[in-house]
């Protein structure tokens, strides 16, 4: 999985690509807890992530709670499959999806 | 008598052997320096007291012992040491000298021999500590210092006697030769037994000096042809002065007794003429009868009147009347009574002017009114009137000490007095005088008493005077100084002799030593050495000349060397940069992990190791040591290095590989180069590891949660040692999480500075007590430990070592890891290459790999599995998932379901992997089979 980060006027947004599974949502959750404190606005574009799992979901959940205190998370770019999975667990109730 | 003087003499040698072979075989050698010096000095001092007791020597008179003490200090010094010379030389000097207070030796040489035996002491200790650098000299030079010191000995005694020669020359005369010989003999004998015993090769001997040698022969010889000379030159000289002075001496004295017997004639018969003349002046008969009577009256032969013109007027024998006492030459002589010049005359007794043939003795007074009055007597007349005079002239007189002269008359009757001859026939006494042979006044030489004289005679008046002096006082002087002269020549020549020996060896043998000694450091490999040699101009540019060639060198060498070692350098550059050096190697490859390292003892090494992978799931590695170091080594593993890569890229089988190799490398080895090896091929699906080992050190294999152990199996032959080697295969099964370490000789046989190993033992004992065993890490603190135990140590192999871990084993429908760090990479990696194989919808294949991700990350993060194994099939549009771990046991479908219908605030997340699954999966079934958790899933491929 690669991240591309971008940070104008306080929205933060995460481009994912690849896999957001076991191995690759430490990543994220670093890349999170370096850029996140000063971000109102949390948008990740999933336009080129092929799936999640339940790794990934648990640092969407941490980051969802963060942002629920302090502005907004957008998701946006979600394949049917991601949306599947959102579905599935229902996270697709919990989280802002464009 | 010369048999107690040679007993004597071995005495010391004696001695000396019983010193030496108690230095060499017990305890005595063990004493300190100085005390053993001081014993030694004591014994041998005991042995000069023994050596001048009677018992040890001769006694020639007057209590003076001829003997051998002077060899016992001379043993000590130059066998033992300067110290123990010393002390010898002064013990035996005063023994000597308080001795003679006891009239235990003779007073008359006490000084003399007290001083010349502590000399002695004193000669052998300089000439050890300056001539002989302290060590034993050759037999020669003790047998020449033995007798040299006696001649100092011998002049001592004239020096201590000089008021007294002669009794001084006596007792050199009879005591030089044997005292010489004998002390001479000693010496050389006790320090040839010593060089015999200890066959000592540290001795100085005569000669062994080359340059020595030479200067010591020629001056040997200049100095005994001068002495030739100089002694035949003084000897006669000597000889001619003697005689002379003899002669002289003699002559004198004859002179003397002459003398007083012409003054007793003359007086007699000058009285005799003044009584004839007052008895003819008195008379008025001047009668011819007149004159016989007269003549009768006082015995004499004739009465002659002479006028004041030289005639016979008057006489008592007609015969003479008218002679002219003008006309002969013994008659004219008493002219000189007419001249006025002489009252009175008298002549000699010898023939007369008228008839030669007969002999009177004349004398004349003058007659007032001109003219003289003459009488003359024959010998039998005027001896008569004498004899008694003469008899006495000679008693008290002697010539010189010992000689005496006498007064014979005409027969050689002795007549004189005061000698125990008188009355003897000279010639019956034994001084047979021919005065045909022998000339008045010359001398020659005649035995008397047995010892030749020497003698003289003159002839006074019908007597003969004879002086007898002696021959040996005579030539006493001459005998003196030509011993004394001989003596001093030999201590002079034998001082320059020394002293020659001492300059040469000072100014040239030593210089040249020195020379020679930082020459010889210099040819073994110390170009450090300067040569320092200042003791004269020469020297000083033969060191100056040396040094500067030894710089030349010094840079030309160290030029090279640095050319050399630029080269090995770059050498070993390329060496290094043909082995793989960059990890991780494959930093893709997950499954595995390789690290190697070498440390080459010099520039380049022999060692070498390789890995390479043969096809994506297949790698060799391997780790070898060429026989020998540097170039060579380099070369050699360079060849072997590729033929190995080439044949094993070949697709060989690794015991194979070896095979050819080994043919391969036997070819044209004609340096006799070999190599040890160890190969391994790893398939990375199924784990099995070949191995094949040409004669190399086993490795060290670590199973997963094991210990490090050898992994010992035989040996086939090293490589390039024997054509025709076939090589067995081994074959390994590894598991995921197995490690191997490999290593050359160099490890284990690293030396300490107490050229200790580092040893077998010692390194699995690190290994195993390693808390990472990263590959890397393994290797460095392998290095490490070496490095602490070699310590300043230099390293003289090269240290060659590879380690392989297997992290997991990818097959192409299973995955088998250990359930830790990385094996999430190796499950996705692996969830990856099944999805690429299945082609299917996206959303299809994203589902599996969800699947595989939650159940895999569940068993890594919770099972506390050791070890883990995915598998899959497919059949009929049906994707069947199989899980086995040996964690605890855990179902995951009697897990609760999560409520996903709260706020994001209440959610938990656990629970949620294993309900998405269940989501997405037509079934899942899970039994809890031989201690181990087995999980099937199975999903639809269609949908």
């Amino acid at each position: 999985m690669t991240i591309k980060q971008t940070n104008e006027y306080g929205k933060l947004t995460l481009a994912l690509s690849g896999r957001l599974d076991t191995v690759t949502a430490p990543d994220l959750e670093a890349a999170l807890d370096a850029s996140l404190s000063g971000a109102t606005e949390l948008c990740f574009d999933f336009t080129d992530l092929e799936y999640i799992s339940s790794a990934g979901l648990r640092v969407l959940l941490k980051a969802q709670k963060i942002m629920n205190t302090k502005g907004k998370m957008t998701i946006t770019g979600v394949n049917e499959t991601i949306m599947e999975v959102f579905d599935i667990t229902g996270f697709a109730d919990i989280l802002t999806i464009e | 008598m010369v048999f107690t003087l040679i007993l004597t003499a071995l005495y010391n040698a004696m001695l000396a052997v019983a010193i030496y072979i108690a230095e060499k075989k017990t305890a005595f050698g063990r004493i300190e320096y100085k005390k053993k010096q001081i014993i030694i000095g004591i014994l041998f001092g005991a042995m000069a007291a023994f050596a001048s007791t009677k018992f040890a020597g001769v006694d020639i008179g007057d209590g003076t012992i001829m003997n051998v003490r002077d060899a016992a200090p001379l043993c000590a010094g130059l066998i033992f040491g300067a110290p123990a010379g010393i002390i010898a030389g002064i013990i035996g000097g005063l023994y000597r000298y308080i001795s003679a207070f006891f009239g235990l030796t003779g007073t008359y040489t006490q000084l003399a021999c007290s001083i010349s035996t502590a000399l002695a002491g004193f000669i052998a200790a300089a000439l050890r500590k300056f001539m002989f650098d302290n060590k034993k000299p050759g037999w020669i030079y003790g047998l020449g210092i033995g007798m040299l010191c006696e001649i100092i000995h011998m002049l001592m005694i004239f020096f201590t006697n000089a008021n007294d020669p002669s009794t001084a020359f006596n007792f050199v005369k009879i005591c030089s030769l044997p005292m010489m010989l004998c002390n001479g003999f000693s010496v050389g004998a006790a320090v040839l037994v010593i060089s015999l015993l200890g066959k000592d090769k540290d001795a100085v001997q005569f000669g062994k000096r080359h340059i020595s040698r030479t200067f010591q022969m020629w001056l040997f010889i200049c100095i005994v042809v001068a002495y030739v000379l100089t002694s035949t030159y003084t000897y006669m000289l000597q000889s001619q002065m003697s005689n002379t002075e003899t002669e002289t001496v003699i002559k004198t004295s004859i002179d003397d007794v002459n003398q007083d017997i012409h003054d007793t004639s003359d007086e007699n018969l000058l009285n005799k003429t003044n009584l004839v003349k007052s008895d003819y002046l008195a008379s008025s008969d001047k009668s011819e009868a007149f004159l016989q009577t007269l003549a009768d009256k006082y015995h004499v032969a004739e009465i002659h009147i002479v006028d004041d013109n030289g005639i016979i007027v008057n006489t008592n024998a007609p015969r003479y009347l008218g002679f002219d006492m003008a006309s002969g030459e013994q008659s004219a002589e008493f002219l000189v009574l007419l001249d006025g010049t002489h009252k009175s005359f008298a002549q000699d007794y010898r023939p007369q002017s008228y008839d030669s043939s007969a002999a009177y003795k004349y004398a004349g007074v003058t007659l007032q009114g001109g003219g003289f009055l003459q009488v003359g007597y024959d010998a039998s007349e005027f001896r008569a009137d004498i004899d008694s005079t003469v008899e006495k002239i000679a008693t008290n007189r002697h010539i010189g000490e010992n000689g005496f002269i006498v007064i014979c008359d005409d027969e050689w009757n002795i007549v004189s007095e005061g000698t125990d001859y008188t009355g003897y026939n000279l010639a019956s006494i034994g001084i047979r005088i021919d005065p045909e042979k022998n000339a008045e006044n010359t001398i020659f030489s005649t035995d008397f008493n047995g010892k030749p004289h020497l003698v003289e005679y003159e002839y006074a008046e019908g007597y003969y005077i004879v002086g007898v002096i002696g021959e040996e006082e005579a030539l006493f002087m001459r005998d003196v100084s030509v011993y004394l002269s001989s003596f001093m020549e030999v201590l002079i020549f034998a001082a320059l002799f020394i002293l020659v020996y001492f300059l040469i060896k000072k100014l040239i043998i030593d210089n040249l030593m020195k020379v020679n000694r930082a020459l010889s450091k210099i040819t073994n490999g110390n170009l450090d050495i300067t040569v320092d040699v200042r003791a004269n101009e020469e020297f000083a540019s033969l060191s100056d000349d040396i040094n500067s060639t030894v710089d030349t060198l010094k840079r030309y060498i160290s030029e090279a060397e640095a050319r050399i070692d630029a080269e090995l350098e770059f050498a070993k550059q390329i060496q290094h940069s043909a082995l793989p050096s960059v990890f991780p190697p494959y930093p893709n490859r997950k499954e595995f992990d390789i690290y190697a390292q070498m440390d080459t003892a010099k520039e380049v090494g022999g060692d070498f190791y390789d890995f390479y992978m043969l096809d994506d799931s297949t790698i060799a590695f391997l780790i070898a040591d060429v026989s020998g170091k540097g170039i060579p080594a380099a070369m050699f593993m360079m060849k072997a290095k590729t033929i190995i890569k080439d044949l094993a890229e070949s697709g060989l089988e690794v015991n194979d590989i070896f095979t050819q190799a080994n043919e391969k490398l036997c070819e044209n080895n004609d340096a006799g180069m070999f190599v040890t090896a160890w190969m391994a091929i790893v398939d990375l699906k199924t784990g099995v590891m070949s191995v094949a080992n040409a004669g190399h050190n086993p490795p060290v294999l670590k199973r997963a949660n094991g210990k490090f152990e050898y992994e010992k199996q035989r040996a086939g032959f090293v490589l390039a040692g024997m054509e025709g080697i076939k090589y067995r295969k081994t074959e390994i099964q590894l598991a995921p999480g197995d490690e191997i370490y490999l290593y050359t000789d160099g490890v284990t046989e690293a030396t300490d500075k107490d050229d200790k190993l580092y040893g077998e033992d010692r390194l699995t004992y690190l290994l195993n007590s390693l808390s990472d065993t990263d590959v890397k890490s393994i290797c460095e603190e392998v290095k490490k430990d070496i490095d602490r135990f070699v310590g300043d140590a230099p390293q003289f192999d090269d240290i060659t070592m590879v380690s392989f871990r297997l992290n997991f084993i990818k097959g192409d429908d299973k995955l088998s890891f250990i359930p830790g760090k990385d094996a999430g990479t190796a499950v996705s990696d692996f969830a990856q290459q099944l999805t690429s194989k299945l082609d299917v919808l996206p959303k299809i294949s994203s589902k599996v790999s969800i699947a595989i991700d939650e159940i895999a990350s569940n068993i890594i993060n919770y099972s506390k599995a050791k070890t883990a194994e995915i598998s899959y099939s497919i059949e009929k549009n049906k994707l069947n998932l199989m899980f086995e771990d040996d964690g605890k046991p855990y179902n995951p479908l009697e897990t609760e379901d999560p409520d996903i219908t709260l706020s994001a605030e209440e959610r938990q997340i656990g629970g949620l992997g294993i309900f998405m699954v269940k989501k997405m999966t037509e079934s899942m079934d899970y039994k809890y089979e031989n201690n181990k958790n087995i999980l099937k899933l199975v999903m639809a491929l269609n949908s």
